[in-house]
């Protein structure tokens, strides 16, 4: 996962110290001691609370609770905590007019950064995308006309730029933010970063990541996190359908999306209980570990009947053999509890040591009664997926 | 970048360097080129840290593949020839790793970057330089680069022999294969092949946002490729590349039939879809959705399949009946030896040293000119080397039976050992206070060249190291009384064509450190090292590298293990021709401090 989005409190943090600009704010870890992250803040203003894990229309969600006196905070962040988020961010109030917010992103492309901007900002941005200017930063770009229309200096515009390029963001969005007497004021802010710049910056790292899953993380979604943190091989899994019928085991991050657009072009998208990939040549240990999360899945789910395909294109250099010792070794720990539901298992895939790999999976799928059909690169992925299909009614 | 000459695909060598090791892929590059014929290995050289070389097959036959450090100390005239470079080094190494590859590889045309998690930043930093290089390179996250018949560079196509022989990727056809995924490129591969047609070039562009070369870029590649006449796409959601091509095709710039497959339509049944596929792979505007890219490349005339499945059947309509015969140079079972041996080896039964017949090279030899080049691991044919060895190994025979090997070599003869283990009683005894000294001057006049500094400055440098020089020193001779060898070393062997510069700079060191004592003279093993290194660089055109890899072997220590061992061994026999008794120390000639 390439990009990501930084918590808030970061976001600011970087944003406000390039530019010279203060910033006051707290982040709160609803998970740890609250009380004791709360003690430091002083009493003479009142405070906004808010959601800080990178949702968008948190107002609108009610994820935002203003105007909070220091003896509220505690109650505040409790009450979101309960909801089920663990990241806030607590910030003075900056009492203003709603006309009064301004919008400003910078976003890029494969040859330049380009400047959006809005004299009216706000929680209605989206609503009104024809006020957005775009303007791109290349060497045309009228600075002094920008500072004119955003309020911000040629200094801070350039001191923007810069913070997009040298801290490998992709996407940064200050919304609102006001133009007050004494310099900008940010109220809002998001950023997208490249991980992959990890390695090269010391303003953020992983840690500062946020993500929200709106059903929450399955245990097996979360092991699977854990494993491809841990490897230098891919692995992803997401559960699209607790209940559904047909399960995906599948490699490689090209296959698996014909795979998936199969299911869906069929009519089946509905019935997919889960999408997920790995690929990189993972050893056994590490598919054994992943095929384990998807089968656990499998067993959980209400529908009947169900199916799990097992798939992929013809690799160029992942062992066949090596990655499916794992997943057999996986279907063999359960192998009698998917007989028990009558789970049959489809397998298309080639590449190095597939005979072999081949083989072992159709004899374990046998020895368990769990056998669909087991093809190599003769037939077409998208056929094996099709037979598959059958045995699952719409 | 779209404007700058494609690459001409089938004018290209596949002499290849590799950034980075990965011996599977390396393998299956020396199998391909092996199959279609090349005359020699075609990768020439990897950087890689720890080893000088690595072993891999060219056929069946077994070879070793230079490995250096840094690709700068690649000699320039194997740089000179390279025109394509594998990149499998770490995804932070990549931007440098590559900057430099684009400076010193001057006829570089293809690369490809085999590492995810290259920043999009160093991407687009690496695409410009490519551009201006005029260099063909893919990635990041490509598996490589396939052009029937001349090149597979990466793991394109497969790693295994037996995946390759099977692939039918041997020889070209007239339909080119470009996608955004490594597992899809070979699956469109198979589904080529399988329709009864042929690959013009197969092209891995990597799952990237920003892919080093953009899909509109190989299109223009694939439509200069003269082999090419039609061209299988396969994109994925997420970006805008496809719009590219789109206007490329409407401003009529690629003329070639297309067909095409955009992944990621099940992405619009989900509110907030998880993370299709590759890195770029989602879609954060309606453009970038792949019905919408469908849709854009459809509208100017390609075949866009809703299923991947129908890719076959577009295929299959325009196959021709005349099917194409593979046709290779098939490699046989094989097996890694367990060590490779540079200066003997049996061939057909009969032993032979160098490459040439233990016989004819025994015939034509002195004792010294054989062992010399069995040290050095070539034939030498310098007589002054010959000379030279031959002196040092008569010299170095025997210095008396008090000197520690000799005397150990005695008490285990006389304790009644075997000659055997009498000879490595003496030869164990030598390190550093004892006949190590020949192999530590080499190493002090070596520094002392290398680093430019005058004797003076290098005395002073041993001298607040509190070290002593080996080489400078001598129990009885002294500056006024020079040890007869020294004279008559320097006499028959200097006159070098390097102006003597190792003699001359440790006899730069002895009137310093003479001054001081004199005894400090530069005595037998000081001397030896000196005019050994002269004649070295003289004669054999010897580089700094190769000398100081002679000492880090310890090639001059070997001269004097090989010499003395006749003393040590005469000692031997010496003492059980008299068949003296075990030697016991009294009392009085080890005293007891408790």
């Amino acid at each position: 996962m390439p990009r990501q989005k930084l918590s808030e409190f970061r976001a600011k943090n970087i944003i406000t110290s390039t530019l010279g600009l203060p910033y006051i704010g707290w982040t709160i870890d609803g998970s740890a001691d609250v009380p004791e992250q709360l003690k430091n803040i002083p009493e003479d203003v009142s405070y906004a609370v808010k959601v800080d894990e990178a949702i968008k229309g948190r107002f609108k969600r009610g994820l935002v609770v203003l105007n909070v006196p220091l003896s509220g905070l505690e109650k505040a962040v409790h009450n979101l905590v309960d909801e089920g988020f663990r990241w806030l961010i607590i910030e003075p109030m900056s009492a203003h007019e709603p006309g009064d917010e301004r919008y400003i992103s910078l976003t890029s492309d494969r040859s330049v950064v380009t400047l959006n901007y809005a004299r009216s900002g706000g929680i209605d941005i989206e609503a009104n995308p024809g006020d957005i200017q775009h303007v791109m930063l290349d060497g045309q770009a009228n600075w002094q006309h920008l500072a004119d229309e955003t309020d911000l200096s040629i200094d801070q515009l350039q001191a923007l730029l810069s913070v997009f390029q040298d801290n490998f963001f992709v996407f940064v969005e200050i919304n609102p933010y006001l133009s007050t007497s004494v310099g900008p004021v940010f109220l809002d802010a998001a950023v997208e970063v490249d991980d992959a710049g990890a390695f090269f910056v010391d303003s953020w790292s992983p840690s500062d990541f946020r993500r929200h899953f709106e059903r929450g993380l399955s245990s097996q979604e979360q092991a699977v996190l854990e494993l491809a943190a841990n490897t230098p091989a891919s692995f992803n899994l997401s559960v699209l359908e607790p209940n559904g019928s047909i399960f995906l085991l599948l490699s490689g991050g090209g296959a698996s999306v014909v795979v998936a657009d199969e299911i869906y072009n069929r009519g089946y998208g509905l019935q997919l209980a889960n999408y997920g990939e790995y690929s990189g040549n993972p050893n056994a240990e590490e598919t054994f570990l992943y095929t384990q999360a998807v089968l656990q899945l499998l067993l959980l789910s209400s529908a009947s009947p169900k199916v799990l395909f097992i798939g992929g294109a013809v690799a160029n250099f992942t062992d066949i053999a090596q990655t499916f010792a794992g997943v057999i070794r996986a279907i063999e720990a359960v192998g009698s509890q998917l007989k028990g539901q009558q789970v049959k298992v489809f397998v298309r895939r080639g590449g190095p040591n597939q005979a072999v790999g081949l083989q072992r999976m159709e004899a374990v799928l046998t020895k368990y009664d769990l056998l669909g059909a087991v093809h190599d690169p003769g037939t077409p992925l998208t056929e094996a997926v099709r037979e598959a299909l059958k045995r699952i009614t719409k | 970048m779209t404007d700058t000459t494609p690459v001409d695909l089938t004018s290209i060598q596949p002499i290849t360097i590799c950034l980075g090791t990965h011996p599977a892929i390396i393998q299956s590059m020396l199998d391909y080129a092996y199959c279609v014929g090349a005359e020699n290995p075609t990768v020439v050289a990897i950087i890689s840290g720890g080893r000088k070389q690595e072993r891999y097959f060219w056929g069946e036959k077994e070879i070793s593949i230079p490995v250096y450090a840094q690709l700068a100390a690649v000699p320039a005239a194997v740089r000179n020839q390279v025109m394509c470079l594998l990149n499998v080094q770490s995804a932070r190494r990549v931007l440098a790793g590559m900057t430099e590859a684009l400076s010193l590889l001057p006829k570089l045309q293809v690369a490809t970057v085999f590492a995810e998690q290259v920043p999009e930043s160093h991407s687009l930093q690496l695409a410009d330089m490519a551009a201006e290089s005029a260099v063909l390179l893919t990635g990041p996250a490509s598996v490589g680069i396939l052009i029937p018949g001349i090149l597979k560079l990466g793991a394109i196509g497969g790693t295994e022999y037996s995946q390759l022989a099977a692939a039918g990727i041997f020889e070209a056809g007239n339909t080119a294969v470009i996608s955004t995924s490594g597992g899809m490129v070979n699956e469109l591969i198979h589904t080529v092949i399988t329709a009864g047609l042929r690959v013009s070039v197969a092209i891995a562009l990597g799952g990237d946002r920003y892919p080093l070369t953009s899909p509109a870029a190989a299109f223009l590649m694939a439509q200069a490729d003269p082999r090419t006449e039609q061209i299988v796409y396969f994109g994925e959601l997420g970006g805008v590349d496809e719009y590219a091509i789109a206007e490329l095709i409407s401003a009529a710039k690629v003329t070639k039939p297309v067909i095409a497959y955009v992944a990621g339509t099940v992405a619009e049944l989900f509110a907030e879809p998880p993370q299709f596929g590759h890195a770029k792979a989602m879609a954060s505007t309606h453009n970038e959705t792949a019905s919408a890219k469908k849709d854009a490349l459809r509208a100017v005339g390609v075949n866009v399949l809703d299923a991947f499945g129908d890719l076959a059947t577009a295929l299959k309509a325009q196959r021709s009946e005349e099917s194409v015969v593979s046709d290779f140079r098939a490699i046989g079972p094989r097996r890694k030896s367990l060590a490779v041996s540079h200066i003997s080896g049996d061939v057909n039964g009969d032993v032979q040293l160098l490459g040439r017949d233990l016989l004819a090279i025994v015939e034509d030899s002195s004792l010294a000119g054989l062992y010399i080049s069995l040290l050095l691991g070539h034939a030498v044919s310098s007589l002054k080397l010959i000379a030279l060895t031959d002196f040092i190994l008569r010299l170095l025979t025997d210095h008396g039976p008090y000197v520690a090997g000799a005397f150990n070599t005695i008490v285990a003869a006389r304790a009644g050992k075997d000659v055997a283990s009498s000879l490595a009683s003496g030869i164990l005894t030598i390190g550093p206070r004892f006949g190590g000294a020949v192999n530590a001057a080499a190493g002090a006049w070596l520094e002392g060249i290398a680093s430019g500094e005058s004797p003076k400055v290098f005395v002073a440098g041993y001298r607040s190291n509190g070290g002593i020089i080996s080489g400078i020193g001598h129990k009885k001779y002294r500056i006024d009384m020079p040890d007869p060898r020294v004279k008559a070393l320097v006499k028959q062997f200097s006159g070098n064509a390097n102006g003597d510069s190792y003699l001359k700079f440790a006899q730069g060191v002895e009137a310093i450190t003479t001054t001081k004592k004199g005894n400090l003279i530069l005595n037998v093993d000081g001397a030896i090292a000196a005019i050994m290194l002269d004649v070295l660089v003289s004669e054999l055109d010897y580089n700094l590298d190769q000398l100081q890899e002679l000492v880090d072997i310890e090639f001059f220590n070997a001269l004097f293990i090989l010499s003395r061992s006749v003393g040590f061994v005469a000692h031997y026999l010496d003492q059980r021709r008299n068949d003296e008794g075990l030697l016991r120390l009294s009392d009085d000639e080890i005293a007891y401090a408790p």
